[in-house]
This record gives C-alpha cells, structure tokens and sequence, in this order.
C-alpha cells in the first residue's frame, strides 16, 4: 500500500511537472514579445529593455523554466533598479494588467468560484441522484422516459443557454431573484445565497444530467446483483432494499464521476461566471485571454490542470481503496 | 467541452472489441449480429430517425444559406439602423424583435443586421466548425492512439500519459487561452476548429490506444505480421477496420460536444469576429439585451438547442444501433 | 487625454435633468430634506467601479483635472471650478492664491500658495513640497502621468526625478510660499495642466517610492485609511482640512469606501436596485448600458437618479495620409461621404449614448468649436457622392482597404464599431477587411509611423477642456514621434497650422484661446485627415439617497468633492 501510494504520488508529480513544461512553453514561447505586453500601452524602447530584464525574458528558456518553477516551489525575486519585490511561494510572477501577484488575484477570486462551485454541486446532487435513483426505481414508465428527456436536454445544453433562459424568466419576467452581484458569504449570508440561486441552478443543471446517468446505471447494477434479488425474494421491504442498497449504488459512481469530471466542471462554472458576471477565477482566465495577461492565463490554467490531476488520482486512491479489485500495483 | 465524453469516461462504455460475445444487460433484448443489423436498428428507431432528419434539415438550411437570405430579400451584414429605436439603445421597433415579413426572425439590436440571414450564416459556421474540428480531432487521435497502441512499451509511455494530460485538461479554457495568443491575422473559423481540435483529441486516442491495443493481440494480426507486413501496414489494414465502431459512435457523440465548444469560445468572446456570424456570439450578446429583446434571446438559443438535441439523439441512436448492449441511459 | 489611462476620467454633464443639483426631493425618492452644503456632512458614500484603483500615487495617475478620487486626497495648485454647468470648465486656484502670473511671453508661470495649508499630520505645506512632488513624476520608476511637463518644462526631456537626477532647475522655490516654472515655450494653458495630480505636494521625508501609494500624505479633506491595489480604497476625514483652506470641496460624507473590478451590468444593477447601502452609492466611470436605457426611459422613479453629461471626446477614423490610397484626398473624402453615423451610433448603445461629429473638436465652448460638416453624409451616409468621388481617383471598379481596432469595446473604438464602418464603406464599394489587435498592442502599432495602417480607428480625449490638447497632439507636425507614441496619424506637418498652433499657445487667456482653436480645426477639417464619428455621452445612475449628484462638466463625471448621503 505504501509503495503503490509513493508511486502514485511520483506519477502526479510527474503529470505535474510536464503539464507545466507544456502550458508555460506553450504561452512563453509564442511568437510575440512577452515584454511588449508587460510594458503596456505607453512603452518606450528604454522601459522594454528594463521590462525584459526584470522578467528574466532575456535569459535562455530553460533558464526562465527553471526561474519559474522556483518561484512556485520557494518563491522569487524580482528586481526593479534599487527595489527587489519579493513574491513568495506559490510565485506566479506578476499580471501584466494589474502588476498584482497573480497568486493574490487568484486567491481573492477563489471564493466566488467556491461559492458557485460547491453550492451547485450539493444541488446537483440532490437533483442528479433523486432523478437517477427515480428513474432507475421505475423503469419502462413515464416518468424514466421524462427524466430521460431531461437529462439529455441538460446534458445537450450549454450552461450559458440555461443561464440566459433562467435570467430571462426569473429575472425579467417574474422579476423574483436579482441580476446576480457577488456578495460575500462573511458580509451578508442571506444576500449571498440570494445572488447566487440563479448562477447554482444553472450550473447544477447541467452536472445534475450527469449524476443522474451514472447514478441511474449504478443503481441498475446494484439492483441487479444476485444478494438484492435475494432480499426481495425473502421480502424485505422495498423501501428498506432502496434505503439501503440502490442509494449506496447510486452514490458509489457519483463520487469518481465528480472527480473525473472535474475538468468538464470547471470548464462549466467558467462559462457560468462569465455569464453572471461573477468575479471568479473563470472570469479571470477571460478577462486575461483577452488581453493577452500570459502570467494570468498560466497561473489559471496551471491552477485548474492541478485541480483535475489531483482529483484523478485522489479518486484512484479512493476507488482502490473501496473497491479490492483494484490491484494496487 | 468533454460534456459528451463523460459517457465514455465512465458507466456506459461503447468500446466493444471484435469478436467479442457481447454480453446482455439486465433488462435488455438478446441481441442480434451487430454490424450487419446496424442500419436495420437506426431506422427502426424512431427519436433516432427524427433526429436524423432534423440534423439534415439542419445541413441543409446551413448549406443553402445563400438561397434562403436571398429568398427573404435581405443578407447577413448590411445594418439596418432605421429600423432600431436609437434613443432607447438601439432596440429593434416594433414587438418581437422587429419580426415581419422583411425580417422573419427580426432584426439584431445594435445593428439592425437580419436575424434569419445571421441564423443561417451562422449554421455554416457552428456546423462548420463542429464538423471539421470532428474530423480533425479523429485523425490526430488516430495517430496518436495507434502509435501508442502499437509503438511498444516506451512509445506508449510517453503517449499514454500525454492523451491522459489532454483528457484531463479544462478543454475550453485550454482553448480560450491558446486563441489568446495566437496572431489575429489568421482567419478565425480555421483557428477556433484547430484550438477545438487541440484540446479535444484526446478521447478519440483513448479509444484507439485501447482498442489498438486488444487488437494486436489477435491471431489474424500475428498472422500478417508473421507474413513480414509492416507496422505501418498493419496498422492502417489489419488494425484500423476494427476501430470504425467505437469511433463511429465517437465522432457522432463528438458533432455536438463540438458545436458546444464553439459556441462556447464564441460566447466568450475567443470564437470567430464579427461580422462573421456565430450562435454564440449571439448569444453573448444577448446577454445584455434580455431584459429589452427577449426575442433576440429565444431565436438563437431556441435553435440552438433544437440543434444540440437532434445531433445528440441521433448520437444516442447511432450508438444504440450499432452496439445494442448498451443500455438506454 | 493621449489614452483614457485612468478609468476615473470618463466622460461629462450636459443637460442633466432633474437629477441635478439641490433638487432636494426630487433627486432621491427617499425623499428627505432639500441638499444644503451648511448641513450635508455626514454618512458612508459608496463607490461602485469598474476600474481605477490600479495606482494612487500622485505621480503615477493620470487625471483630467485632478480626477474624482485623488482630488478628494490630493490638492493641486489649481484646480476644477467645482460648480454644474459651463462655469465647471474653467480653472480656479486651490493651494496657490491665484492661477498663476505668466511673464517672459507666458514662458514663465508663478504662483504662491495661500496661508493656512497643512498635510494630514499636521506639518505645513511648503512650494518645495510641491515642486519634490513634480520632481517625483520624473522618476522612471513611476512612471503613467501625463507627458506635458515632460515636454513642457526648461531640461524635462533628460530629468529623471530626484532619485537619481538630483534637483530640477527649472522649478524654482525661492521661498515656502513661491514656486517658479520655466518653460521652454510658451503655454497659455498652464494654469490648466496644473491642476494635476502631479502638481500635489508630497513631503519628502515621507516619500517610499513606489510604495508611497499605500499610505500617501493627505494635503485634502479626506485621508487613506484603506489602500487594496485594485479593489478597495476607504477613504476618511483629514482632520487636518477645512472648508476655511478650501473653497472648492464640500466633502459631505464623513466616509468614503470605493469599490474597484466590477461589472458594468452589476454596478447599474446594483445602482438601479439600491437596496442596502447602495442607497446611498454612486459610480465615478460606468455609464448606463444600451440594456438599461430602455428602462430607464420607462421608470419616471430611475429616470430621476439619472444624471447625463458629455466629456471632450471624439472617437474618428485616422488616415495615415503618406500611405496608399488614403494619399488622394478624393478617396479621403469618399470615406467621409460614405460614414453612417447612425449605424455607428446604434452599436454603441444609442443616441443617449452618443451624438454624431463631424468636427474634431467636441461641442462645447471650452473647446471654441466652429460647426462644419464640409462633407455630409447625412444620418446614414451618401454611398452615391463616395462612389463618384472614388471614380474620379480612379477607383471605380472598388477598392479593399484594411481596418484596424483594438479587439476590445472599451474605448468604444473596438468591434462593435468596426462591423457598422465596414459596412458603411461596402455600400459605396469600398470592401474593408478588419483587422483587429490586442488593446496593449495596439497603441503600439498604431503609434509607430512605420508599422501605423493606414486607416484605423481612433479615440481622442482632452487632458482638459480647451483646443490645444485637442489639436496639438493630433495635427502638429513636429509631434511627429517615428520610435512610437505618435499620435499625429495623418503624418500631417503643415508650417502654417505649426505656425497658428504657436500663436494660439502663447495667449494666456481661455476665452480668446478658444475661438482661435475652433477656427483652427475648421481649417484643418477640411483636408479630411481624419472622419470624426461621433462624441460620446454620459447616462450615469446615483443611489436613491444621493443628493448633489451633478455630472461637472470637465471630465463628465460626479464630482464626489459635492455629493451628499446624509
């Protein structure tokens, strides 16, 4: 066990270091001069030559890697004439926009993004699991084939649609909820939540499609096994079998699927808060694509490629934990 | 947006290798020869049908755009600004969106540029891009999966964790940052279809790599191989004929997966410029415009979202036609 | 303005409705009593921006008029008249006692500052204070300010502030109440530019370089208690001011909690909603979007905490005349025939939001503009009078040009615009293909005469209300700047428009300066070296319980020096 975990952990690091290899090459090394978007608007060729400098662009790339990847690990210096600004560990430099870390913008922005993201999943959830559990429960009726319908609508339809849809009818028409304006849990919980209803349904939506079809085929599974059949046969109560093995069935998949999914639901939330105008980190990515910020642009992506390798090879430790098939090898 | 991969992440797969018995769920129908019935299954599926002829109906609308903006009189680009009500930020006069006989689908607000002859246009575009970025991501992740398939254990070390870094990663913000910083000058279609491309290849290696790899162990592959065929060879004749299911099922779940995106990039404002017209760059607008246009909401995302479910009923079908084990999630 | 590199200057008052000054009631429906400024000091007003917290330091920002913010920090030797209406365009003294004495052929300015001045800790405002706080601007470590002194003042090219460059000579202090520049030409309008944040006064021994923005040494009514870098700014009583030393702040609230980075639609929802403290809220840089003008117009309750404004600029269509085929004044003019305004005006949210230029000079009679329209186009453009001009240059057969933008609305120059000019030109043959650049990137092309297209679309926005930052920049020959940073697109050096631009600086007063600019553009205007498109106008929202919530009409923003919560 403590052996596959080493391995496991080396493999991460390894994913790790070559996807940051591959995101900073990919933005550092694009034709384009990285300090002319650092200098900004108003650059004269004596301010470029100081802007490359201080950003290392002058020195060879393996070097600036290397520079870079000692700034996430211990954190770096940088050295403007007589001021040195230290950007402690994690560094990822500086915005080009703001001249902010971009390891402070990150994390002012984490709880907007933790907010929706979190408050979305238990909603999706509740509803993903309910609607896979029901529709499991009472195959080849109505009812499965409704839900059917509606886990294909929201698992063909872009966030940024249901979100439009939402504003348009609690918003415009019933004018029951706000246009949404990030207030902070600290600040006023009720408020927050408030704000938050439209942007949580819309991204719980679309991950709630995806719960329900892989709870529904864990609850098939389980219901298929040879022990259920077993208890029904003995009978014991439906409502017992439901409670207490078609839930576990339902909920065992959901748990990998979230972590699997990780990507698909960071990719969602990002275009949820650009459609609300949510100050999170996915608003941030766009805001810095389209000014070409590349510390930003690295820094989030960096952030959301972690989060994804992480939660993969966490769910690996958990499913081989849970499941003794796995050969720990 | 991997929104459709996930059904080939995790619970249903529709990898199934040749030669294999297929062996029945719980609930389902025995089945019949699979290839030779596949055709027979479609037609007799009615959603599946009805999806196919939506997605036609579509391909067709997209193909004759020309046609049809002449038949309506009016053309995608020419403003219209005597039909928008300036003093009330450039609304369109008159209910619904300024829709009548001139305008079926009424005028854009801001501009007065003919909806329909947008919509249309517009279809080129989506499909367009969806369709090539399709074909593109096949035969990059052929390549790619065959070679790590087939190329040994080192080959496939290297490859195998790279597809699994591209599976991982956010997809749409991956490509959002990669339309950042390359040159504007490039025409924009091409760029979002190879951005979509570049990060959504790597399922398509996932399912070749695998199969590829149960492939090679098969008497008739040894047999060439014994016979002094190539590797090229092999691949391309023995290996790649055995691939068309699970891809087939791929690439149809992939058309709409791929619209998605482009919607998506476009929304977010990386996807193609005006005044070339895109869904979701109508629908990013619109955004602002729900409150006094409604109509200018419902038009674009209406037809959206017919498109989304034909392509992804018609995937559901072409999946169930040709590998009947599935269950019906 | 060379770039609208501030956020806190946007844009200006005009015929604000009922919403203006002292309407008491009638402005908040909260109701209350009428605005008094004997009685207004009091509450938390909050700020709700977009941008503009990026820097504080007086050195580093770059204002029209001292900005909204800094200036409630920040004294100034002049300042704006902080007064509604057309009296808000003229300079008055704030430290100094008057708006300087020119000698020397208005080469040489001096001012004494008035009695009584204190920074928040108590000490004296010294004239060597203000001229350290100049002396700083020059530093290249903060750099961002307006480039005037830089070109202005006796040896400002080669100065590189105190740090390293020792004393500016230029500026003399012969005592703690007099201060002395020396120009190297005449500029009538200096008592304008010395109503910049950089004409503050910072003490020395306070100074932390580039840290200095964090806890800068208040010479205004209020103090900083808070500074985030591009977030937060909370701002409280100095109790080292007075109305006794300042005749132009109110300072009504007793706070000030200025929030940076949100949206646009969030902000004028939040405005518009103003429940809680956003009562009592106001923006100082987001206009009202062409999604809420419509309500706006319908809701008597919302139209009464509108306020409207203008602010002195132009967006247009800069040739670069030395390069094909804009080097034919007829297919210049053909593009100038062909405009449709109305389309453009629409993209950008309207006739609320925007009213068509077919001079360069914004209206006003600040600017001195002379009305002409030597080529019109009408409201939506004269496709037929281009195509027969285009003829005549030989372009019959149609012509592809390329046009370049910034790939962002910011500036109200970006994509938006871009479509409704292309297909303006397409109706009289002229195919145009876009070619849009990063913002960042696109100050960089366009000001470098060898890489400039040779059609663009511009912005062009004054530093402060008068001709010459207006014409000087853009028309003056010897502006001409071939390393980058050149704003002169047209390449145009005519000796007689350099000759009248040095004539017209050398008059010292503003309301003969003014005439003389406006005759002056009426000249130019008719080379077609630019095709003005339109001026942009200022629809702001104001909590409900704002009062004195005039737009001034130098920068077409609140002046927050005379809002009132309480």
């Amino acid at each position: 066990m403590i052996w596959f975990l080493v391995r496991r952990l080396l493999a991460t690091v390894a994913v790790l270091l070559v996807m940051s290899a591959i995101v900073y090459g990919l933005f550092y090394l694009m034709p384009g001069d990285p300090a002319v978007l650092a200098c900004g608007k108003r650059c004269g060729p004596d301010q470029l030559v100081v802007t490359r400098h201080k950003l290392g662009l002058d020195q060879a790339v393996y070097l600036q890697y290397w520079h870079f990847l000692q700034g996430v690990v211990v954190g770096r210096d940088y050295s403007s004439g007589p001021d040195v600004n230290h950007c402690a560990a994690p560094c990822l430099g500086y915005s080009f926009q703001s001249d902010q870390p971009v390891t402070n913008l990150l994390l002012d922005r984490l709880p907007v993004s933790a907010s929706l993201t979190l408050g979305a999943l238990v909603l999706a959830l509740v509803l993903g699991v309910g609607a896979g559990l029901l529709s499991a429960l009472r195959r080849g009726t109505f009812v499965e084939r409704l839900l059917t319908g509606v886990t294909l609508l929201g698992f063909s339809t872009p966030v940024f649609l249901i979100g439009l849809i939402l504003l348009l009818v609690f918003c415009a028409w019933l004018k029951v909820l706000p246009f949404p304006s990030y207030v902070p849990l600290t600040e006023n919980p009720a408020e927050w939540a408030r704000n938050l209803v439209l942007p949580w349904c819309a991204l719980a939506l679309i991950e709630a499609a995806l719960f329900a079809r892989v709870a529904r085929a864990g609850t098939l599974e389980t219901l298929a096994e040879d022990h259920i059949r077993t208890f029904r046969a003995y009978g014991v109560p439906e409502r017992q079998v439901v409670r207490r093995h078609a839930l576990r069935g339902a909920l065992a998949p959901v748990a990998t699927i979230t972590a699997v999914e990780l990507a698909t639901i960071i990719v969602s939330a990002m275009l949820t808060e650009s459609m609300f105008g949510l100050p999170g980190i996915g608003k941030l990515a766009v805001e810095a694509s389209t000014s070409v910020d590349l510390p930003v642009i690295t820094g989030v992506t960096l952030l959301a490629g972690t989060a994804v390798v992480l939660a993969n090879a966490v769910a690996d430790l958990l499913h081989a934990a849970i499941d003794p098939r796995v050969k720990l090898a | 947006m991997t929104l459709f991969d996930s059904e080939l992440a995790a619970g249903a797969d529709p990898v199934l290798a040749p030669g294999e018995e297929p062996v029945p769920a719980a609930g389902t129908d025995p089945v019949p020869s699979r290839r030779g019935g596949a055709w027979r299954r479609l037609r007799a599926d009615r959603s599946a049908l009805a999806a196919l002829v939506l997605v036609g109906l579509l391909v067709l609308v997209a193909l004759a755009a020309p046609l049809l903006t002449a038949l309506e009189g009016q053309d995608a680009t020419t403003f219209h600004s005597q039909l928008l009500d300036s003093a009330r930020g450039g609304v369109p006069h008159g209910a619904f969106g300024g829709i009548g006989a001139d305008h079926w689908l009424g005028v854009e607000p801001g501009t007065g540029r003919d909806v329909f002859a947008r919509i249309v246009y517009g279809a080129r575009v989506s499909l367009g891009v969806a369709l090539a970025a399709t074909a593109l991501e096949l035969v990059v992740g052929i390549a790619i999966g065959l070679a790590a398939g087939l190329g040994g254990p080192r080959v496939d070390a290297v490859a195998g964790r790279v597809i699994e870094i591209a599976i991982a990663f956010p997809s749409l913000l991956l490509a959002l940052a990669l339309l950042a910083i390359v040159p504007q000058s490039v025409p924009r279609p091409v760029l979002v279809a190879l951005a979509i491309t570049a990060v959504n290849w790597g399922n398509v290696a996932r399912v070749t790599r695998a199969q590829a790899m149960s492939l090679r162990t098969r008497d008739y592959v040894d047999a060439a191989r014994l016979a002094g065929v190539g590797p090229v060879r092999i691949a391309l004749r023995e290996i790649l004929p055995g691939l068309t299911t699970p891809l087939m099922v791929l690439a149809a779940l992939k058309v709409p997966s791929n619209i998605v995106s482009e919607a998506g990039l476009s929304f977010l404002g990386a996807g193609v410029r005006p005044p070339t017209p895109s869904w979701g760059q109508m629908l990013s607008t619109s955004t602002t415009w729900f409150q006094t246009d409604p109509a200018y909401v419902i038009v674009p995302g209406g037809l959206l979202l017919v498109t989304l479910l034909a392509f992804s009923l018609f995937a559901d079908g072409v999946r169930r036609a040709l590998d009947p084990r599935s269950t019906r999630v | 303005m060379r770039l609208r590199p501030f956020v806190l200057l946007g844009s200006a008052l005009l015929a604000a409705t009922s919403a203006v000054a002292g309407c008491g009631g009638g402005s908040g429906s909260g109701g209350g009593a009428a605005f008094d400024p004997k009685t207004c000091q009091g509450g938390t007003l909050t700020v709700l921006n977009q941008g503009g917290l990026g820097k504080f330091d007086p050195a580093t920002l770059y204002t029209s008029g001292g900005g909204a913010l800094p200036s409630l920090v920040y004294r100034t030797l002049t300042t704006r008249k902080r007064v509604p209406g057309q009296d808000g365009t003229k300079p008055v003294p704030d430290l100094a006692t008057d708006l300087g004495t020119p000698s020397d052929n208005a080469k040489t300015w001096k001012y004494t500052l008035r009695d009584g001045l204190k920074f928040e800790d108590g000490t004296p405002i010294t004239s060597k204070d203000v001229k350290y706080g100049i002396e700083r601007s020059f530093s290249p470590d903060l750099p961002g300010g307006a480039p005037y002194l830089h070109d202005w003042l006796v040896d400002g090219t080669g100065y590189k502030g105190p740090y390293k460059g020792g004393d500016l000579k230029s500026i003399e202090t012969p005592d703690d109440k007099t201060i002395v520049f020396k120009l190297r030409a005449p500029h009538g309008d200096f008592p304008y530019l010395a109503t910049a944040t950089q004409f503050a006064p910072v003490p020395k021994a306070k100074d932390t370089g580039v840290k200095y923005q964090n806890a800068p040494v208040s010479s205004g009514p209020y103090r900083v208690a808070k500074y985030e870098v591009g977030k937060k700014l909370v701002l409280v009583r100095n109790p080292s001011w007075s109305r006794a030393v300042d005749g132009q702040r109110l300072a009504c609230p007793d706070r000030i909690e200025v929030t940076a980075g949100l949206d646009a639609t969030v902000i004028n929802q939040r405005l518009s909603s103003g429940s809680g403290a956003d009562a009592k809220a106001i923006t100082t840089d987001t206009s009202v979007g062409p999604e809420q003008l419509a309500r706006v117009g319908g809701d008597p309750n919302l139209a009464k905490r509108v306020a409207r404004g203008v602010f002195g600029e132009t967006k247009y269509l800069a040739f670069d005349t030395t390069k094909k085929p804009f080097n034919d004044v007829r297919v210049r003019q053909a593009v100038a025939y062909a405009i449709n305004r109305q389309s453009v005006i629409n993209a950008i949210g309207g006739s609320e939001l925007a009213s068509p230029a077919t001079t360069f000079l914004p209206d006003g009679k600040a600017f001195g503009q002379q009305p002409y329209d030597y080529f019109p186009a009408g409201q939506s453009g004269d496709p037929a009078k281009a195509k027969a001009l285009l003829a005549q240059a030989g372009y019959g057969s149609g012509l592809t040009v390329d046009l370049a933008y910034p790939n962002v609305d910011t500036d109200g120059i970006g994509p938006k615009v871009a479509p409704a000019v292309q297909d303006a030109l397409k109706q009289a043959g002229i195919t145009v293909k876009p070619k849009p650049f990063s913002d960042d990137d696109y100050r960089n092309v366009t000001g470098k005469p060898s890489t400039q297209p040779a059609l663009s679309l511009q912005t062009w926005g004054t530093d402060w209300p008068a001709g010459g930052p207006f014409l000087i920049p853009i028309f003056d020959g010897r502006q001409i700047i071939t390393s980058g940073g050149n704003f002169n697109l047209a390449q145009l050096n005519d000796p007689a428009v350099n000759k009248e631009i040095d004539r017209i600086n050398t008059i010292t007063d503003a309301a003969q300066a003014a005439p003389a600019w406006g005759a002056l553009d009426a000249t130019i205007g008719k080379q077609a070296l630019v095709v003005p498109l339109y001026h942009p106008k200022t629809v702001a929202l104001f909590g409900k319980d704002v009062k004195n919530a005039y737009v001034d009409e130098w920068r077409g923003w609140y002046d927050i020096a005379s809002v009132s919560v309480k």
